[in-house]
């Protein structure tokens, strides 16, 4: 079986090939989106689910930690931005500092209570306080606006020193978000490929062993699960600008659920990009299945259900396996004796 | 200069008491074996003498301070290290990274995000020089998982060697190994105990009398006898009641 | 004090049907180890049975639809009774199979598979029987209102408590007091045994997880008359299943009984003075026992933890 931790990893650069065709697609998007059918807004929100989901990956894929309650702290980031939009001031950048440090408080919370369950147990508490914020959500009515949620929230515009540029149009913000993206990207590949996400994977791995070479397990899931709300803080202040609202529904058992299903179909067990796959994939089958028929999600369940049984590393994995083959019968053809070791 | 004591440590899970009074004391630089019949208690007592399992009583010394109660990480970070019975490795990933993993100085750097774990030259040439002390050198670039039994249990020595300790706890490490395996293991303990102070459970008694300076034997989870091999071969009492069973 | 009574009346009944609701769920979770996310897809899956068996709607206007719609409906309905959970339990058994390939792997995929399911199923419902909210008409026997003590209680909402008590006393016989419930005990702590035996696993964790899945229709069917039917109910409900889960420890019978009871008195006693908080108190109650005790009531520590 194939893993994460398959690749040792790699030298300090993040501009791999995978890296360079990811920033391309993202970079051109706005080129090609509308000429292919789609529309400007599809790309805004698939760009804030890569965000969500990777950073989600770091707490499911990287050190195994199965939450099934994450959607509350995207929840929590879109809240606090639309909050502080409309009760504070009206800005960009204080909206988004405030949406991570609001999804961070949260996540450094739960992360407290469920750092030391494992497995199961730890699911179950994650979907327990996962309910907590989405119920709060819809009750704390004179706050969050009960089930409607926060309508009316600004797109505020986007000032770098003395520039200050109106990014309230769909193209605009897809650039801003687009450019969050690839920085957002860049730091979680630093993270995962530095010694602090070896240690990930080798809790993961072995937890035992991991404390007896000197690791403070429980500091370090706990930090993870921090850090994984923190991006999903950020991912939820760009998802308020995008739907210019914030609503309980992102934070239901439901939502969480899709994002553990979007991670796992990609192969975000096997591979760093394995979540950006099961995006796509996920957006794709909506808009373009959802096209053709209503029941759409049906098919989805069932392609689930049936990927989870035959093949639960995802696309990634696949791709792996395939590239594998290939190599394997271009070796054979072209040189039977070379080493396969890495040097 | 005695480096590692415990005094008079208790151990019960739920009503059973499984060490009811286990005192040892280990002298720097030397080989310490614990022996005793299956279920006496060996395995529990490093449990505990690592901090695994928190001692319900008895106090555990190292290097003058007490280290009684205190969590796993960091008594490894003291300089306690330890091998498992049932083998505990990192078995997705490459052997030179279960070894690099537990290097002190890797771990000094975890918050480090601007290098890359494989870029960093002399701590890569460290991880070998440790898979070189056990034999797997020329293993290292294979995935953990797809050594043979005998070379993960050395991997499993080596990753605790990797930690730099100034203790190390084996336990069982000739379970399931063939003649000639224990064998290459003795003569590995041998070279290590010239820097290392070792602390040694083993069925095997004839490893046991080769390699240990002294050896305790716990039976009912007490330790019943202390002595060196020499002498606990020739105390009758000894020989009958725990060696009898086992050797 | 004294108006404090039908709170608390209204607390109790309320965990009842709350521990009818956990019941299968927990019995699931304790055998076979899977958190089963279908559970209130199964428990929307029941009540839609009961409701095509109670209006005839198998049958459509042939000769014995006509027939059946002119029985009582009293009949009718304990008839329903009947064939829903025991459709449910067949869709539950499916699901059971698609989870055989997880069987040894990490917990994870169980979860995952069962969250497919439920997606499947509920799409399923409303491609079936519609997206609008329906009703599960209730023989008049069991309907309408009575007078107690110069209070207006609900007759249904007593004759579901009774009848959650029932059930309860019903799977704890089973568990505890027959042969099958001991092997179904075993298999839960000790597959070599149930294997040295002579039993099935397989086809133990097949009736298991067919039982588990028809309580959760029995479940639907006595409580969807109270909160309405609609293709995402299941969700709705199966939330304070979580919760009691949780709160009186995974795997422990009496734990999600207690749990479910507690859970219900404090959504009742909330419910007199701040009705707004009613069902937030019972996530404060989770954060507040789990904080304590973070096993749950009655927790033991589990496989599952691994």
């Amino acid at each position: 079986m194939i893993s994460l931790s398959d690749i040792p990893a790699r030298g300090g650069s993040p501009f791999t090939p995978a890296m360079g065709l990811f920033v391309a697609l993202l970079l051109t998007a706005p080129f090609w989106l509308e000429p292919i059918g789609l529309y400007h807004y599809l790309g805004i929100e698939i760009a804030i689910w890569i965000l969500f989901a990777l950073g989600f990956n770091l707490l499911f894929g990287f050190i195994g930690l199965h939450s099934f309650g994450h959607g509350a702290y995207l929840g929590v980031g879109a809240y606090a931005f639309g909050l502080f939009q409309q009760e504070v001031t009206v800005s960009l950048w204080g909206g988004l500092a405030v949406a991570i440090l609001a999804a961070t408080l949260a996540g450094a919370i739960v992360g407290a209570f469920v750092s030391h369950r494992r497995g199961i147990y730890f699911a179950l508490m994650t979907i327990a306080f996962g309910q907590v914020f989405w119920f709060g959500a819809i009750k704390l009515h004179s706050i969050t606006g009960g089930e409607d949620g926060l309508l009316g929230i600004a797109r505020p515009d986007l000032v770098v020193g003395p520039m200050r540029l109106d990014i309230s149009d769909n193209i605009s913000l897809y650039w801003f978000v687009a450019v969050i993206l690839v920085l957002a990207v860049v730091a979680l590949w630093r993270i995962v490929n530095a010694p602090f996400g070896r240690v990930l994977q080798a809790i993961r791995q072995n937890e035992t062993r991991a404390q007896f070479v000197g690791y403070n397990v429980w500091l370090i899931k706990w930090l993870t699960f921090t850090l994984s709300a923190a991006f999903a803080g950020l991912a939820g202040g760009l998802f308020a600008m995008a739907q210019e609202s914030a609503y309980p529904d992102v934070m239901s058992l439901h939502q969480s659920g899709l994002i553990v299903m979007m991670v796992l179909i990609g192969g975000g067990l096997v591979s760093f990009w394995g979540p950006v796959l099961g995006v796509l994939l996920y957006f794709i089958a909506r808009d373009i299945i959802g096209g053709i028929t209503e029941t759409w999600l049906l098919w989805f369940g069932l392609m689930f259900v049936i990927m989870v049984m035959v093949r639960p590393e995802g696309v990634a994995g696949l791709i792996h396996v395939l590239r594998q083959k290939f190599a394997q019968t271009q070796q054979k053809t072209v040189a039977p004796a070379s080493n396969p070791e890495r040097a | 200069m005695t480096l590692f004591k415990a005094e008079n440590i208790q151990k019960r899970f739920g009503a059973r008491v499984v060490l009811e009074d286990i005192s040892l004391s280990v002298e720097e630089g030397t080989v310490h074996g614990i022996m005793g019949p299956n279920g006496a208690g060996k395995t529990t007592c490093f449990h505990v003498l690592t901090g695994y399992h928190a001692p319900d009583g008895g106090r555990i010394v190292f290097d003058g301070r007490d280290i009684t109660g205190r969590k796993p990480h960091q008594i490894a970070r003291m300089g306690i290290s330890r091998s498992f019975q049932i083998m505990n490795l990192f078995d997705e990933t490459v052997v030179i990274e279960n070894v690099l993993l537990a290097l002190p100085e890797f771990r000094a750097h975890g918050f480090n995000l601007t290098r890359s774990v494989f870029d960093d030259k002399a701590l890569v040439d460290k991880a070998l020089g440790v898979l070189d002390q056990v034999g797997l050198a020329d293993l290292a670039w294979q995935k953990a998982d797809a050594l043979s039994y005998g070379n993960r249990r050395a991997l499993e020595i080596a990753v605790a060697l990797a930690a730099e300790p100034r203790i190390v706890f084996l336990d069982e490490p000739t379970s399931g190994l063939g003649v000639e395996a224990t064998r290459q293991l003795m003569g590995l303990i041998r070279k290590l105990r010239k820097t290392y102070t070792i602390v040694l459970i083993e069925h095997d008694m004839n490893f046991l009398f080769e390699l240990a300076d002294r050896i305790s034997v716990i039976h009912w989870g007490q330790v019943i006898a202390e002595d060196t091999p020499a002498a606990l071969k020739a105390n009758k009492w000894v020989a009958r009641s725990a060696l009898g069973e086992v050797a | 004090m004294m108006e404090l009574v039908p709170h608390i009346i209204n607390g109790l009944t309320l965990g009842l049907l709350f521990a009818l609701i956990a019941l299968g769920f927990t019995l699931i979770v304790g055998v076979m180890e899977v958190i089963n996310l279908a559970h209130g897809s199964l428990f929307a899956l029941g009540a839609y049975f009961a409701l095509a068996t109670l209006g005839g709607g198998w049958f459509g206007s042939t000769e014995f639809g006509v027939w059946w719609l002119s029985l009582p409906i009293g009949m009718r309905y304990v008839f329903a009774l009947v064939v829903g959970p025991l459709l449910a339990a067949g869709a539950g058994m499916i699901i059971e199979l698609c989870l055989r390939p997880t069987y040894g792997k990490a917990p994870l995929y169980g979860l995952l598979l069962t969250f497919g399911a439920a997606l499947v199923v509920e799409e399923l419902i409303r491609l079936i029987w519609g997206t609008g909210e329906q009703s599960l008409t209730v023989p008049q026997a069991i309907n309408g209102a009575f007078l107690m003590g110069g209070l207006i209680f609900s007759k249904y909402k007593f004759f579901a408590a009774g009848f959650a008590l029932l059930a309860i006393g019903g799977v704890w016989f089973f568990l505890e007091r027959t042969p099958y419930g001991a092997i179904i005990k075993a298999g839960s702590h000790d597959s070599e045994m149930v294997r040295a035996l002579g039993y099935d696993l397989s086809k133990l964790r097949l009736l298991v997880f067919g039982f588990g899945a028809s309580l959760a229709g029995l479940a639907g069917i006595i409580l969807t008359p109270i909160w309405g039917l609609r293709p995402h109910v299941g969700l709705d409900v199966v939330i304070p299943a979580f919760l009691i889960i949780v709160i009186g420890g995974v795997g422990s019978f009496w734990g999600a009984v207690l749990a479910a009871v507690l859970v219900g008195l404090s959504v009742g006693i909330t419910g007199a003075y701040a009705p707004a908080w009613s069902m937030m108190s019972m996530y404060l109650l989770l954060i507040a026992i789990v904080g304590v005790r973070s096993r749950g009531l009655l927790g033991r520590k589990s496989a599952l933890e691994n």
